[in-house]
């Protein structure tokens, strides 16, 4: 191919010049803003949480029981995230991790012990989001109409398997990853995992042509198409990556919970979409922030775990989440119209 | 240029191909359940003498067994039927959709048969449709989730919520009377339920009783062992010191045990609701804190076709004066612990 | 001074959004039954002046007098209650409702307060309709399977249905053709005989001779110049007023000799049912051919569909004498085909991402190994790329939606050179971009050109299609009617054949 421009690496534009830097600097800053009023509002709840209940809150184990407890929502979230900014919606993640689990965690897969369980869930949920996927991309479906129905169908699947029951996990392999003795550096497995999924996420959110093309299809799909991106195959794949995050997490649960049953996952779907959209992803797509959700998530399980702690009930912990999905966003609103 | 891109993709592709068939075989053999020890469900008591006797046909209707507890009230159901020679047993689909239900009493109606056993999926929604039958003759067994009015059935039996609380209550503030400044907290079930409701007053009532002992916490699961594992780990952060536990469902008791043990607690006793086998296997190792649970049994699907059954060949209960089947049967919340496990274990449902 | 208040004065509006001053001391004047033009480039204020008299946005100071009595339009209820109507260049209406629900959207007549009349309201459409000579359109069809035109008459009518005595029209002509333009005009002729007033907005010099009465030139925020004669003013003077030097439409000179050899675009025998009849034509390297034609005479769906982004029922495209895969737009950017299509923002931009990325988006393999960006030598390129074509800021990380019509189509020009295309396709290159801008793009697709670029070229603007192109296509119903060396054709032979479609040369 001949070049009209020259090439690439020449060495011209290496350093920024002077004049690049204020404009830089200033989507630097809106980005910063945002994240910032996220961490100012979890700043003001461990402020909160440690004035009302200072022993137990300010606490390494309350650090990693609210870590751990994120963990496995958190996961499910980076896949979110990505489905979210491509323009989609995926309603089937707390229905694919229930069948995942369920799956995973049936008389005959626990015959094959540690592996035989993680194998199953991943695949299981890599399995749901090429269904999704195909439907989405090359069927035509409506993300919504399509996740929909896998919501319904993998709830149907599970509870088939289960009959209602609850899958008790025999394998001590799973059931160790859960205790104590195995946490690295007082840090547990799950959060290990959930930190992994969320660096990995970041990187190739920002980092990869794969998290490029994500944010251009979800900005434009037409104007990603007529730019040479095979939209189709982009849309397969973040759906499958939704499949995988919610495998990981049904692996994670079955951990945490020591059981598979098919009510696992309940409304996960509106959990991951509230913390990626009051973490700045657009539910319109073209924006979408790894940090701001995983940030998102720790808001609404620190809330939970204070108002456990405070021993408040249900009907106020479900009225003050409302409140606080409202407060952020409108935060978020004022902060960034101001810059 | 892009033969050999195109290649790569084609190769792979294949690799992926035999990849996914031979997960998917593998996948497709792992959806079994089946174990060796299938338990048997009720008890061999009857109420009715065993005397075969004249033919009846029973309908029974139920909702979506989509909880251990459900399922065993259908298995309760149909193995009762079938160790009577003299009832054949019309079991509808389980659903939950109140639509749906109806109309499948009505097809149990319109059909004829000598008595109904309903477990409503909502109990008010079905009245109508009890009425209906009664109307047309055939005597209503209402299970457990009572209609409105009890002009919609001939007999209800049915658990007792308030009584569970009370029996865990009591059970607790026994094992904690001689100890000054007793803590004790509450895993409840789903909050919007009213039966949570009753059990938590049922408990709350009974502890009136222990001047020495105060409820310092509680917060609310959603019968799920994932839901269970959350507000028990929360539970167990907020309340460093606490004698006992009181655990509304034996589902959610598996979550609950999961944190119990992942935060290496054994310094307080727990008690358990609904009667799970696997909390009644826990009560009989008695090696962790698991120490009883209160019934609220399934084997009341199968004395509802005893009801059934002696109401289509109008016979009384046996071991009662009366010469009529009673209006109304409340089943005694009876505490399992390591003392009786043994009579209840085949009772337990998974 | 005896004579009447003017209809609509506004005097000294200034408008400031975060770091710009939008509108700096603004004075317009607007007589009952005159044709007001307000010309100026891109970013000259007009948008926000008209945002203004429409009550959309509120003025920092000035005054504004409706018939001699100071008001406040605080919303555009209060504007529209007083009888000024706008009708936007994004057309603000809603696609799954009947055009005789758009029409009375807001007003509807009813019985009781709340029971919508629906045979009044479409027998005062129908009315209204007929009154804008489009008596075709049936009111109760859905407004999203109209055509762009005929949406801008519902829009007109829309506008009608209130008691109105100002309407504000942007860029009216932007999307009709030469016949609908006339029946614009005899629109606004009919209106202005009424004693309506229009205030009309265009970039088109020749339609504002044709209709204006006077004009208001904006420049930076400020009238430059306020009720100049519009038939008598010379397009010299116009035009300096708005650019601020003096200038006309500039092409770039033609290579001397045509090019020869091998063409690298190759179109055989290309075919839409129902779009355009089979097409042949050849690009060669260096060359730029035009395509000329009325709007609906197939000339995007061409480029479209030599792109991959349709689906040909008949015939091939060949790239340096390969076929490419009918309908694959992937193909087709593999074989270095590149396209800048006609809606830029809908179809070619990611408005909430820099210029670094909307250039860097179809050339991402070469900036990643095993999918990871090198975000540096990204960033190098794209600013070369830019550089290379004077985009303006010289910053490529600012958002593409912060530049000028030009600018954001420099950047799509952009992310072709960057991609080391072959072949380049055009589509209304300068729809959106001020006078100003213009030669420059002129110049720039003519330097692609000379570095060795096969450029297909499309405008509804004739001038630019024989400034620009070396030879010329002209379309009429999907078919080529003519083809010439641009040279030997002027705009009056072009107009002839695409209304006549007589080949008689």
């Amino acid at each position: 191919m001949t070049q009209h421009v020259s090439p690439p690496r020449d060495g011209t534009g290496k350093t920024a010049p002077a004049g690049e830097l204020p404009a830089w600097r200033g989507l630097m800053g809106r980005t910063d803003v945002r994240t910032l009023s996220l961490l100012g509002v979890l700043a003001a709840l461990v402020v909160i949480g440690g004035v009302t209940k200072p022993d137990e809150f300010l606490d390494t184990r309350n650090l990693q029981l609210v870590l751990t407890q994120a963990s496995v929502i958190g996961v499910v979230t980076v896949g979110m995230t990505f489905v979210i900014t491509s323009g989609g919606i995926d309603l089937s993640v707390g229905a694919i991790v229930a069948l995942a689990s369920v799956w995973a965690t049936t008389v005959a897969t626990q015959e094959y012990g540690f592996a035989g369980i993680l194998f199953t869930a991943v695949i299981v949920g890599v399995g749901c989001g090429l269904v999704n996927g195909l439907l989405i991309a090359y069927g035509g479906m409506v993300p919504f109409i399509a996740t929909l129905a896998m919501l319904a169908s993998a709830r149907g699947l599970a509870l088939q398997i289960t009959d209602g029951r609850t899958q008790i996990v025999t394998v001590d392999g799973i059931l160790d990853l859960g205790e104590r003795d195995s946490y690295v550096l007082g840090v547990p497995p799950l959060v290990l995992v959930f930190a992994a999924v969320t660096i990995a996420g970041w990187l190739v959110l920002n980092r990869t042509t794969f998290g490029r093309r994500t944010v251009a299809v979800g900005g434009n799909a037409e104007a990603a198409r007529l730019a040479g991106i095979d939209v189709r195959r982009q849309r397969l794949y973040l759906y499958l990556l939704s499949g995988l995050c919610c495998g990981i997490a049904a692996f994670l649960l079955i951990v945490l919970s020591g059981s598979g049953q098919n009510t696992n996952g309940n409304l996960y779907e509106l959990d991951a979409i509230a913390a990626a959209i009051i973490g700045g992803t657009l539910l319109s797509g073209g924006r979408g922030t790894i940090t701001g959700s995983v940030l998102g998530v720790l808001i609404f399980t620190t809330i939970t775990n204070i108002f456990a702690l405070n021993n408040l009930q249900s009907d106020v912990q479900q009225i003050a989440k409302g409140a606080i999905i409202v407060a952020a966003v409108l935060v978020q609103r004022r902060t960034a119209s101001t810059t | 240029m892009s033969h050999p891109v195109s290649r790569v993709t084609s190769r792979r592709g294949l690799l992926f191909g035999t990849a996914a068939v031979s997960a998917g075989a593998f996948l497709a053999g792992c959806t079994s359940n089946e174990s060796k020890d299938e338990t048997p469900a009720a008890n061999g008591q009857s109420a009715a003498d065993d005397k075969p006797g004249k033919h009846v046909t029973i309908g029974f209707a139920g909702p979506q067994a989509d909880h251990g507890w459900l399922n065993a009230i259908n298995d309760n159901a149909k193995k009762r039927a079938e160790k009577y020679s003299d009832v054949t047993l019309e079991i509808t689909e389980g659903s939950n959709d109140t639509a749906q239900q109806i109309g499948q009493i009505e097809t149990l109606i319109n059909k004829k048969v000598d008595v109904l056993v309903v477990l409503p999926a909502d109990g008010k929604a079905l009245t109508q449709v009890g009425l209906k039958a009664m109307r047309a003759g055939i005597p209503v067994v209402n299970l457990d989730r009572i209609f409105n009015t009890p002009q919609a059935y001939r007999c209800w039996i049915g658990g007792d919520n308030y009584g569970m609380g009370l029996n865990a209550g009591h059970y607790i503030g026994e094992k904690l009377k001689d100890k000054p400044d007793a803590r004790v907290i509450e895993l409840a079930g789903l909050d919007n339920l009213e039966l949570t409701k009753q059990r938590t007053q049922g408990f709350d009532d009974a502890l009136k009783n222990y001047p020495n002992i105060k409820k310092v916490a509680r917060q609310a699961a959603e019968f799920t062992v994932e839901s269970g594992q959350a507000k028990m780990a929360q539970l167990l952060q907020a309340q460093p010191k606490f004698d006992a536990l009181w655990n509304h469902d034996d589902d959610q008791g598996v979550g609950a045990l999961r944190a119990i043990e992942q935060a290496g607690r054994d310094d307080f006793l727990m008690v358990g609701g609904a009667g799970a086998l696997s909390a009644f296997q826990a009560i009989k190792q008695d090696n962790g804190v698991l120490k009883a649970t209160v019934l609220y049994p399934p084997t009341m699907a199968a004395s509802a076709i005893d009801l059934a059954r002696a109401l289509g060949q109008g016979k009384g209960v046996g071991g009662l004066a009366e010469y009529e089947i009673p209006a109304s049967l409340t089943l005694y919340s009876a505490v399992v612990d390591k003392t009786n496990v043994d009579q209840y274990m085949s009772t337990g449902f998974r | 001074m005896a004579s009447p208040p003017s209809l609509l004065s506004m005097s000294g509006i200034t408008k400031s959004f975060p770091g710009v001053r939008a509108l700096d001391g603004v004075d317009l004047d607007v007589q009952a039954g005159e044709v007001h033009c307000l010309l100026g480039q891109n970013g000259a204020g007009k948008s926000t002046l008209i945002k203004v008299l429409a009550g959309a946005h509120q003025p920092d100071t000035g005054t504004i007098r409706w018939r001699g009595e100071e008001v406040v339009l605080r919303s555009p209820i209060a504007a529209m209650r007083l009888g000024i109507a706008t009708i936007y260049q994004e057309l603000d209406l809603v696609e799954h409702l009947s055009v005789a629900e758009n029409v009375h959207l807001g007003h509807e007549p009813t019985a009781a307060g709340f029971v919508v009349r629906r045979r009044t309201a479409k027998a005062s459409t129908a009315a209204l309709l007929k009154r804008l000579g489009h008596p075709e359109i049936d009111p109760g069809r859905l407004v999203g399977d109209l055509s762009a035109a005929q949406q801008q008459i519902v829009s007109m009518a829309r506008a009608l249905s209130h008691d109105v005595r100002l309407i504000v029209m942007d860029e009216p002509s932007a999307a009709l053709d030469p016949d609908e333009v006339d029946n614009l005009f005899r629109i606004v002729g009919d209106l202005t005989a009424d004693g309506v007033a229009v205030v009309y907005i265009s970039h088109r010099l020749e339609e504002i001779r044709r209709i204006g009465d006077r004009v208001t030139v904006l420049k930076d925020g400020r009238a430059v110049a306020g009720g100049l004669p519009a038939k008598t003013t010379p397009t010299r003077e116009v035009v300096s007023l708005m650019t601020g030097r003096t200038m006309e439409y500039v092409f770039p000179e033609r290579p001397a000799a045509p090019p020869t050899g091998t063409p690298v675009l190759q179109v055989r025998g290309l075919a839409r049912d129902g779009e355009f009849a089979p097409l042949d034509l050849e690009v060669h390297a260096g060359e730029i051919v035009g395509l000329a034609g009325l709007v609906g005479s197939g000339r995007s769906e061409i480029l479209e569909t030599v792109y991959g982004a349709r689906k040909p029922t008949a015939g091939q495209v060949l790239v340096e004498g390969r076929p490419l895969r009918p309908g694959s737009v992937r193909a087709a950017v593999r074989a270095g085909v590149g396209l800048a299509p006609e809606e830029r923002k809908a179809q070619a931009l990611l408005m909430l991402e820099s210029v670094t990325r909307n250039v860097s988006v179809s050339s991402l393999s070469r900036f990643s190994r095993a999918g990871w960006i090198d975000r540096g030598a990204e960033r190098a390129a794209a600013r070369a790329a830019t550089r290379e074509l004077s985009l303006r800021p010289d910053n490529p990380s600012v958002p593409v939606r912060t530049l000028s019509g030009g600018n954001q189509q420099k950047a799509v020009l952009a992310r072709w050179l960057l991609r080391g295309c072959r072949v380049l396709l055009l589509d209304e290159p300068t729809r959106g971009v001020d006078v100003g801008a213009r030669a420059e793009l002129y110049a720039v697709v003519r330097r692609l050109a000379d570095e060795g670029l096969a450029v297909l070229l499309v405008s509804s603007e004739v001038p630019e299609v024989l400034g620009l192109a070396d030879r010329v296509l002209v379309l009429r119903e999907g078919s080529v009617v003519h083809t010439a060396p641009a040279g030997e054709l002027d705009e009056h032979r072009v107009l002839d054949l695409v209304m006549e479609g007589s080949p008689a040369s």
